[in-house]
């Protein structure tokens, strides 16, 4: 054997100890194959990766949201300064700050676009209600987290589009002037807002936006991918013929000749 | 008494397909790796990509240091709020803009967190359920032409 067949060998008999070792201890292999292989719609198609882009997208927003804690530091005397400190002399910070941004708004426009496709191809349809109305949820929370990032910037456009948006925000019914006031930390945007702000950006909403991301995840693989009413001809042949029988089988009992549906209307 | 939606466990051929079930499981399936998976990496890859790209064509950014004080600054929201703001161009005045602000709003919102009840049709596709795909189109195209009147509005009066 030669010393290149011998390395591969031992190469692939650690790899072998190494899986076999995990698999024992946390069944991981077992685990991948469940994931990896779970069945979905055999057309497949671009237009289902909305969804995986979408959590993609999500996934950039926390990475790049972590390193931009390295440098931001949230008090209006010095928000805008950490802020043109990353953009300006941090290392890949016009880069990791770009990503934040850009990403947000890709986000925005993908979340769009995958709503549409789920609204259009009928997604929603039992059993795939409540994956629905946490993908709402999701929207709401990823729009919140977007206009509560505006104001840490610091900067004229975030503070005043925050300061109009509030005060949009102060006409709801009863509770509008309270939350308003409680979102400011008084009767201005000072200090106290950035604080909330950033509390609210950073732990608050992320930490609700989680275990949503999981339960969208968790009804995904319990009910599969819908993809499109075409991966389903065979099935709603068979729905449909089964109806009709049934449909036979009634006028039967009742003892009437069977006509078909159009025939019926016309008769009635 | 509760049953389980997912008839999964059932072989094919047992299951009787009912309008709960019939879109449990695709007529014919392939596992999710490796086709699904490299159209997501790709997908993924290309939007890094364009993110990376933008992040120095276009950087994010940064105004002049904020000024509490200043009283005639026109500030602009994010594209993805020009539909609200537009909005809110239609409901004028103290009576009405909490109307336009809070109330329609929180319709649309109740609307569509209530989707899947309004339509519980057993048709998926877009062309057999024509109503909701009007519906769906309108929402669609009310949308997009407040934005467009957002960015019209704000090119011709930069102002206000």
């Amino acid at each position: 054997m030669g010393a290149i067949s011998k390395a591969r060998s031992q190469a692939a008999d650690a790899g072998k100890f190494v899986a076999d070792w995990l698999e024992h201890r946390a069944g991981i292999v077992t685990m991948m194959e469940h994931f990896l292989y779970e069945p979905v719609p055999k057309r497949g198609a671009w237009i289902y990766t909305l969804g995986s882009a979408t959590l993609f997208l999500i996934t950039l927003q926390f990475l790049t949201g972590i390193l931009l804690l390295f440098y931001y530091v949230p008090s209006t005397d010095h928000a805008w300064n950490s802020i043109y400190y990353i953009m300006n002399e941090a290392y890949f910070g016009t880069l990791i700050r770009g990503i934040h941004y850009w990403s947000a708004n890709f986000l925005l426009a993908v979340i769009g676009l995958h709503m549409a496709q789920v609204f259009f191809s009928g997604g929603y349809k039992a059993p795939r209600e409540l994956n629905w109305v946490v993908g709402v949820v999701l929207l709401l929370l990823v729009v919140i987290i977007a206009f509560t990032g505006y104001a840490l910037r610091w900067d004229q456009d975030g503070v005043w589009a925050t300061v109009v948006g509030m005060k949009i925000g102060s006409y709801s019914p009863f509770v509008g002037a309270y939350t308003i006031q409680f979102l400011m930390g008084g009767d201005t945007i000072g200090p106290a807002t950035v604080s909330r702000f950033f509390a609210i950006h950073v732990w608050l909403l992320p930490a609700a936006l989680a275990p949503f991301i999981g339960i969208h995840l968790y009804l995904l693989r319990r009910h599969g991918v819908f993809g499109d009413e075409m991966e389903y001809r065979e099935r709603l042949a068979k729905l449909q013929e089964r109806q009709r029988l049934e449909e036979y089988e009634q006028y039967e009992d009742d003892g009437e000749p069977y006509v078909g549906r159009r025939d019926r209307a016309d008769r009635d | 008494m509760y049953a389980p939606a997912t008839g999964k466990q059932k072989p094919v051929e047992q299951e009787v397909i009912t309008e709960e079930n019939v879109f449990e499981r695709p007529d014919e399936t392939i596992a999710f790796f490796p086709k699904q998976v490299l159209y997501d990496l790709f997908v993924s890859t290309l939007l890094l990509l364009a993110c990376c790209a933008l992040s120095y064509v276009s950087p994010a950014p940064l105004t002049e240091p904020a000024d509490t004080a200043t009283v005639t600054y026109v500030p602009r929201p994010e594209w993805f709020f020009f539909f609200y703001e537009q909005m809110l161009m239609f409901f004028p005045g103290y009576a009405l803009i909490s109307f336009g602000a809070v109330v329609v709003p929180t319709v649309f919102v109740v609307l569509l967190f209530a989707v899947p009840w309004l339509d519980r049709g057993p048709r998926a596709s877009s062309t057999r359920r024509p109503f909701a795909t009007v519906i769906g189109v309108l929402v669609v195209v009310v949308v997009l032409l407040n934005m467009l009147m957002a960015v019209s509005r704000i090119i011709n009066f930069p102002g206000q």
